[in-house]
């Protein structure tokens, strides 16, 4: 197996445009183990593909290094080696395949470019062990205009990994197909990832494929980094209110207001919602002596609890049965909040406990506060 | 049926065939004329059909009619290849790079094809006489070159900038060079473009004949639209006969070319690039 690192050093890209100069990434600095499945997340516009085409060799960084491995690929100012040179290949969102091929010329067509063009026999086996390996031997005669959209991925799949390139690189190859075929298709991928150890940077804005696909996550904003590290860091504990936000689903609730101290106990008083902080906590609180924090906690802990210590009481505005659970919400003036819980709760309230150990803190500026 | 889609169906017949009779009469009439041996007929009512008319044409030594033929095929192929070739290289590169005034290019050109041709035929008379290019396939070719190009370079890029720049990135990941991903993927795929282009440029360089007239003395470079303009001037009195045999046999590379090349000018050859 031929796993490369990749190592990106303060990269930045700017494009000159006729309304000015746009600032899409902000000196990024990331390094991408071998053979790790990476998977890039954020919103739509924050410059996951323009990040992925300067991996990929489609453009030039206005700043800053990248290697693969020890080898310099592209500088701002020196050396800069093309896609094929770097030896990585690429899926797109839009699949590109080449609509006057065949899928079996679609597949060879890499092949085709190698400075030694193998023999006839030797590519046409290559090709059908690839399609053999995705399922789609069976389709080899016909043209893309032909396919289904999940066939069309795989054909697309299939063209980026014939000729074993060091990196793969997918700018949100899912994201075109309905929701089951994605399912499968992601089940899939990793399994074929992981057979083939090739080092992958994969580009999504779903969450839930971020954190099923990855090794480990990067999740970007406005072309910065926000935080890497494994799905199960970043949800245990995401490093500011974008990151908690954006990933779990339902999202993370948050309650913004000040503190206050009652009775011995510490309070965070919420635009009418009035919270008993658990003891450990609200201890590490009082420590720091702040004035104004951002909690948050996810769905699934709140917990629904008729007796013994409570920290908060919701008004209940809407229940909705969603399988083998109930999701209730309360519409609050900051947002709604939602709770999740196994039993179809009764009444117009809805006494809930907070555990401090699933708490999130964020101060003012919106970063975590480590307790 | 209801009265609102027999109305409708009426309004589409009629115009059909309205437009059908607009087009094709005159043709029809040509070929009519062609094939009479006097063009009084309708007057007189005396009338024989036969081929003469078109054994004169083509047989009579004075008429050079195959030379003017081969000036037109020769001045319309070569000027539709040079046309096309240019016009779709520059397709490409206007549809694919990024420069700085890249969006003005387009309608740079398209303002030179503004220029009414009489406006420029003067000039390129002083200066082809003094080139010595007068009444030389080359004084037809250069200008038709020019006054064609902003119409196919306007063609080619509606073709163009339909074709995905996906497919190109595809392609160069893949690890073919610039050159391979314009012959082997964005070529094919424009394909049409490029045919309707090349009809267009050659029907209109066929049927020119401001520029023709003005810069050819003889039957060495004289088109078929002059050459059929001269049969008169030859004969004292109007040969309608041999006018419209001729125009008739010129008029054959034309539908030959548009029959061959009309199955390749089909759309569709895009399905299946992406999603969709
Ligand atoms: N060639 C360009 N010229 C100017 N601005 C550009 C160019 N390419 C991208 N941008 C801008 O850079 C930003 C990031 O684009 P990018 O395509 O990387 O976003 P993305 O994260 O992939 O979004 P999406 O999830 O919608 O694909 C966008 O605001 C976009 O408008
Ligand atoms: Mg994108």
């Amino acid at each position: 197996m031929n796993a490369t690192k990749i190592t990106i050093k303060n990269l930045a890209k700017s494009f000159i445009t006729f309304r000015g100069r746009v600032d899409v990434l902000k000196g990024i600095d990331l390094e991408i183990e071998p053979g790790e499945f990476f998977v890039l997340l954020g919103p739509s516009g924050c410059g996951k593909s323009t990040l992925l085409n300067l991996l990929a060799g489609l453009e030039k960084p206005s700043s800053g290094e990248l290697y693969f491995d020890q080898e310099l690929v592209a500088s701002a100012t020196g050396k800069f080696s093309g896609p094929f040179e770097r030896d990585i290949s690429m899926v797109f969102q839009s699949y590109a395949l080449y609509p006057h091929m065949t899928v079996e010329e679609n597949i060879a067509f890499p092949l085709t470019n190698l400075p030694q063009v193998p023999a006839p026999e030797v590519m046409s086996a290559k090709v059908r062990e690839t399609a053999a390996l995705l399922q789609i031997d069976h389709l080899l005669d016909r043209k893309p205009a032909e396919l289904s959209g999940g066939q069309r991925q795989r054909v697309a799949i299939g063209r980026a990994i014939v000729r074993n390139p060091k990196v793969c690189l997918m700018d949100e190859p899912l994201s075109n197909l309905d929701a089951k075929l994605r399912n499968e298709m992601r089940a899939h991928l990793k399994d074929l990832q992981k057979k083939l150890g090739v080092t992958s940077v994969y580009v999504t804005h779903d969450q839930l494929e971020a954190m099923t696909l990855g090794h480990r996550i990067a999740i970007m904003n406005n072309g910065v980094l926000q935080q890497v590290g494994t799905p199960v860091e970043i949800y245990r504990a995401p490093i500011n209110q974008f990151v908690a936000k954006f990933i779990g689903s339902p999202t993370m609730n948050m309650l913004t207001g000040a503190l206050l101290e009652e009775n011995s106990a510490l309070y965070l008083q919420a635009d009418g919602l009035r919270i008993k902080l658990p003891e450990a906590t609200a201890a590490s609180l009082r420590a720091k002596n702040l004035k104004q924090i951002t909690l948050g906690v996810r769905p699934e802990r709140l917990y629904v609890k008729s007796e013994g210590e409570q920290n908060l009481t919701l008004p209940v505005s809407v229940i909705e049965n969603v399988g083998p659970e109930f999701l209730v919400y309360s519409f609050h003036k900051q947002g709604q909040i939602v709770v999740r819980t196994p039993e179809e709760p009764t009444g117009d309230n809805l006494n809930l406990a907070l555990d401090a150990e699933h708490l999130h803190l964020f101060d003012e500026q919106g970063n975590r506060i480590s307790c | 049926m209801t009265r609102e889609t027999m109305i409708k169906n009426f309004l589409i017949f009629s115009t059909g065939l309205f437009l059908l009779a607009f087009t094709l009469g005159p043709f029809i009439w040509m070929l009519w004329i062609s094939l009479a041996d006097r063009a009084d007929f309708l007057v007189t009512g005396k009338v024989e059909y036969s081929f003469s008319n078109y054994y004169q044409v083509l047989s009579a030594h004075s008429l050079h009619f195959l030379d003017y033929l081969t000036n037109s095929l020769i001045i319309s192929t070569i000027t539709a290849v040079v046309v096309t070739f240019f016009s779709s290289m520059a397709a490409y590169a206007v549809s694919r790079m990024r420069f700085p005034g890249r969006s003005f290019v387009p309608l740079l050109i398209l303002a030179m094809s503004m220029f009414p041709q009489i406006s420029i035929v003067g000039y390129l008379f002083e200066m082809f006489s003094k080139a010595g290019l007068i009444n030389s396939h080359m004084a037809l070719i250069l200008p038709y070159i020019a006054w064609t190009i902003p119409i196919a370079l306007w063609i080619n890029m509606s073709y163009f900038t339909q074709i995905p720049l996906d497919l190109d990135k595809a392609a160069l990941v893949d690890g073919a060079g610039r050159m391979k991903v314009l012959y082997k993927i964005i070529f094919p795929l424009a394909l049409p473009g490029i045919f309707s282009s090349a009809l267009l440029v050659f029907i209109a360089c066929f049927n020119e004949f401001l520029f023709a007239i003005m810069l050819t003395i003889d039957y060495t470079a004289q088109t078929l639209p002059v050459g059929i303009a001269l049969f008169q001037g030859l004969h004292g009195e109007i040969p309608w006969g041999n006018l419209m045999a001729a125009s008739a046999l010129a008029s054959v590379p034309l539908v030959i070319l548009t029959l061959i090349f009309q199955r390749y000018i089909v759309a569709g050859l895009m399905g299946g690039a992406v999603k969709g």
